[in-house]
């Protein structure tokens, strides 16, 4: 039975792991070809702390810089993600499908389960750094590159500790609550707060030492692709398995098992203490179920509610100030950045307000924030309502199942809206806190286009959840496609023969025009709004042409 | 009933790649009329009942439900039907109540009091959320949904599964309001008697064929019932072997069972001439033997 748990497991996950191992390699193997191809002279110039936020040794060659834009950076971000979705799924997931009870209905510990669902996670983990190492070692053969200084290993390792280290923490998490959104939700939190914080604190001196305080920092700070493993940082990491761990055993035995997914809700609360009823019952109640889309929006107040509270308090509000903060060594030297570099960081210059907030809001954390809430709205839109078999109820009404989708992208764009204004409160006040004078107008231009941006990628998740009915194809196959497109637009600049592919990137359409400093542009707003309304558009026929499946 | 005919099915056919789900089945309900679709597991009932709602589509052949194409017109269909679908699944974070106002606000509203009226008929609890109700007061919620507009045509997928006794029988009473009213129910079981109790008529369907087509009184009158007879004395079992329907016998000091689908009264007036007849208790034959034992031709055809 044991092995059962553990053969099952590893073989509902290998997929997802996969696809995610075999896009980082692609991607390294494009990084590396694009990096080989440029001057690397313009890197001499950089400024010391901007390098080491993005991993970039002070003698950068192509080999340092592939490993530590594309290992060190996303690929040591997708491999956490892809690990910590598993550890959720691990114990919270199977309780929310209602399995678990079936698993335990066998002559097996909550223990011996838990185990088995571990090293299933710890076995797919080491094979996809396994792959990931391969894909280390063969590219640079293949271009023939010299990466005798890399230490390749060493760097896979941390990848791979740093990745179990969120996979068990969400694992504990699901362990404790059996909530399987909140595992992910808080342990792809603590992951993003730290990556951020880890880039971004040590730019200000009176805060760097806080930094430790982040789990990151012992993956990242090290450089083991340039120094090797620091096994003081890797015991650190190694630890918080084992606690976390430790944690998920005496969580799951402790607590009673959950028999549906129904958890306590605060509107649930409201609606049961006499004095808020009312209130309570015209947001939850009649009002929630008026609609279609209010019905779906009401799923992700909770999702909303976080994005949309960190964006506006995080990302937007704290930068502001904390540009104040900034070394004054690290503004001086700003002049000679080169363009096409910036450009894969979201093409920002650090001495300007509107380059501050370029690099740490706008080019990386809006576009994940907006895309999150889009593509998990648009990719469950109809394929989720499929897979709970609750779309055959709702379509024996008389709807056409064109309503169904158009209702559903309401939802989508009301999501991406409260994303987007929340991203523009956020900076606005962030800006007056921090005197920076910022044109409103300007900021209202940025955030409207990472709100379509981020309606292409949800329009993409609704159509391949459209045409297939499948959620995990949706979600997933939409972030990939954007995590690409994110990666050309910011690589093939560098190359002078490939620089016009940039424009396939919707990405391109985004921040290419500095609409910081420029304001809106029109034209590229056109482009994204055009595309987003063709892939709505297009799941309309992609869904009607299709049997509902009828089951998940 | 009357001679509208509310569901027609024409030569439908389903196929998923090789597997033959349905094949070339024609159908006729009518108006007033409860209809009865029996089939063991995987026979293709609930393949039937998807296609005729459009949520999936034939292979060939046509189907329509009150005069309407099931594809081309669903949605003026779906005006007019009440659907519980087999295996139901509903929002799990909403209440039953606010399940139920949901898909009433998708219709257009319905009327209240008829909603609560139908709750408490079948005892259900519209305050808890749809996820923490067991499956038989699930299926409640499901039922009030399908009856709730007062559809012309109610296509109910296994509706009784988890209900207890008590319920199943007031949902039956429900379900002959219906049909009294002259409204169609087109409901899809794998237990006989549960189609005894409710149908006009009944259509069995094997391997995605419809195998047989009977008024409830014919079949009932096939029905294979297993009867254990218990004497006060010693019987004799030569006696029974003779009585028409009488198909197998099995004989204990003072007990028989038999295999029996003939006249009850033939056999009673046997058992209790020259005997002291102290217990009878009949079972009804599972479906499995009534096919095999009417419909192997029609089977082996399929």
């Amino acid at each position: 039975m044991l092995a059962n748990v553990f053969t099952k497991t590893t073989r509902d996950w290998w997929k997802g792991m996969t696809i995610a191992v075999v896009t980082l390699g692609l991607l390294f193997l494009m990084g590396m070809s694009v990096y080989k191809d440029i001057d690397l002279s313009i890197y001499t110039s950089l400024p010391e702390a901007f390098m080491s936020l993005f991993g970039i040794p002070p003698d950068a060659d192509v080999g340092s810089l592939a490993y530590g834009a594309i290992y060190t950076g996303y690929g040591a971000l997708t491999l956490a993600t892809v690990v910590l979705v598993l550890g959720a799924a691990s114990i919270a997931g199977e309780e929310r499908k209602g399995t678990l009870g079936l698993l335990l209905g066998n002559p097996k510990s909550r223990t011996s389960v838990l185990a088995a669902k571990s090293g299933a996670m710890v076995l797919l983990t080491g094979l996809g750094a396994l792959a990931l190492w391969a894909f280390g070692r063969a590219t640079p053969a293949l271009l023939d590159v010299d990466v005798s200084g890399i230490y390749v290993e060493a760097l896979v390792f941390a990848m791979f500790l740093n990745a179990l280290f969120y996979g068990f923490l969400a694992l504990a998490i699901g362990a404790w609550t059996g909530s399987r959104g909140l595992a992910s939700g808080a342990s792809a939190g603590v992951m993003i707060l730290s990556f951020v914080a880890v880039g971004l604190l040590p730019l200000v001196d009176s805060l760097s030492g806080l930094v430790k305080a982040f789990p990151w920092y012992y993956f990242s700070a090290s450089e083991p692709h340039l120094d090797g493993i620091d096994w003081g940082h890797i015991a650190v990491l190694f630890t918080g398995i084992v606690v976390f761990g430790a944690l998920a055993v005496f969580g799951v035995n402790r607590r009673d098992l959950k028999s549906q997914n129904v958890g306590v809700t605060l509107t649930d609360r409201l609606r049961a203490n006499p004095t808020t009823r009312r209130v309570a019952e015209l947001m939850a109640g009649t009002a929630r179920v008026s609609r279609i889309w209010t019905k779906t929006l009401s799923e992700y107040q909770g999702l909303l509610f976080v994005v949309a509270i960190s964006m506006f308090l995080v990302m937007g509000a704290m930068i502001g100030p904390m540009y104040n903060f900034i070394d004054e060594a690290l503004i001086s030297m700003q002049g000679s950045f080169p363009e096409e570099l910036l450009a894969l960081f979201g093409g920002g210059d650090m001495s300007t307000p509107e380059g501050f907030y370029q690099i740490e809001t706008f080019g990386l954390m809006a576009p994940i924030a907006v895309i999150t809430a889009t593509v998990i709205i648009g990719g469950r839109a109809l394929a989720a309502e499929e897979a709970n078999r609750t779309m055959g109820l709702l379509l024996a009404n008389p709807i056409k199942r064109s309503t169904v989708v158009l209702e559903k992208t309401i939802t989508m764009v009301l999501a991406a809206l409260v994303v987007g204004f929340s991203t523009f409160a956020g900076v606005v006040a962030g800006s007056w806190i921090g005197g920076l004078g910022m044109s409103v107008g300007n900021i209202a231009a940025t955030s409207f286009l990472v709100t379509v941006l981020g309606l292409l990628f949800g329009g993409l998740a609704l159509a391949i959840g459209a045409a297939t009915g499948r959620v995990s194809a949706a979600i997933y196959g939409a972030v990939a496609v954007a995590f690409v497109f994110f990666l050309i637009n910011g690589l093939v600049p560098f190359s002078n023969s490939l620089a016009g592919w940039a424009k396939v990137s919707p990405f391109y359409y985004y921040l290419t025009s500095d609409p910081l400093i420029n304001g809106m542009h029109w034209g590229h707003a056109a482009v994204l709004t055009v595309l987003t309304i063709a892939l709505v558009a297009i799941s309309v026929p992609l869904f009607n042409r299709r049997d509902l499946r009828q089951s998940g | 009933m009357t001679d509208e005919i509310t569901i027609l099915t024409e030569a439908l056919t389903k196929h998923y790649g090789d597997v033959k789900a349905l094949v070339d089945l024609d159908l006729e309900v009518r108006a007033g009329e409860v209809f009865g679709f029996l089939g063991p597991n995987g026979a293709g009932k609930t393949t039937m009942i998807r296609t005729i709602l459009d949520e999936i589509r034939p292979t060939s052949g046509t189907a329509s439900i009150l005069g309407m194409d099931s594809h081309d017109q669903s949605v003026d269909i779906r005006d007019h039907i009440g659907y519980v679908p087999g295996d139901l699944s509903m929002y799990p974070s909403l209440t039953g109540r606010d399940t139920l106002t949901y898909f009433s606000n998708l219709r257009g509203g319905v009327d209240w009091d008829y909603v609560d009226e139908l709750a408490d008929r079948l005892d259900a609890d519209l305050s808890k959320k749809v996820g923490d109700l067991s499956s038989g007061n699930r299926q409640k919620v499901g039922l009030i949904q399908a009856f709730m507009n007062e559809p012309d045509v109610l296509i109910m997928d296994e509706p009784s599964s988890g209900l207890d006794p008590l319920i199943q029988r007031e949902f039956q009473t429900m379900v002959r309001e219906v049909a009294a009213a002259g409204r169609t129910v087109f409901l899809s079981s794998h237990t006989l008697s549960e189609v005894q109790r409710v149908a006009d008529r009944v259509g069995i369907i094997r391997h995605g064929y419809l195998i047989a087509l009977e008024a409830v009184s014919s079949l009932r009158s096939k029905a294979i019932r297993r009867v254990e007879l218990s004497f006060a004395d010693p019987v004799d079992q030569a006696a029974f072997a003779g009585i028409p329907g009488v198909r197998e016998v099995e004989a204990g000091d003072h007990h028989i069972i038999l295999s029996f689908d003939g006249e009850m009264e033939t056999l009673l007036r046997v058992a209790t001439e020259r005997d002291t007849l102290v217990d009878i208790t009949t079972q009804e034959a599972d479906l499995e033997e009534i096919f095999l034992t009417y419909y192997r031709d029609e089977e082996t055809l399929a």
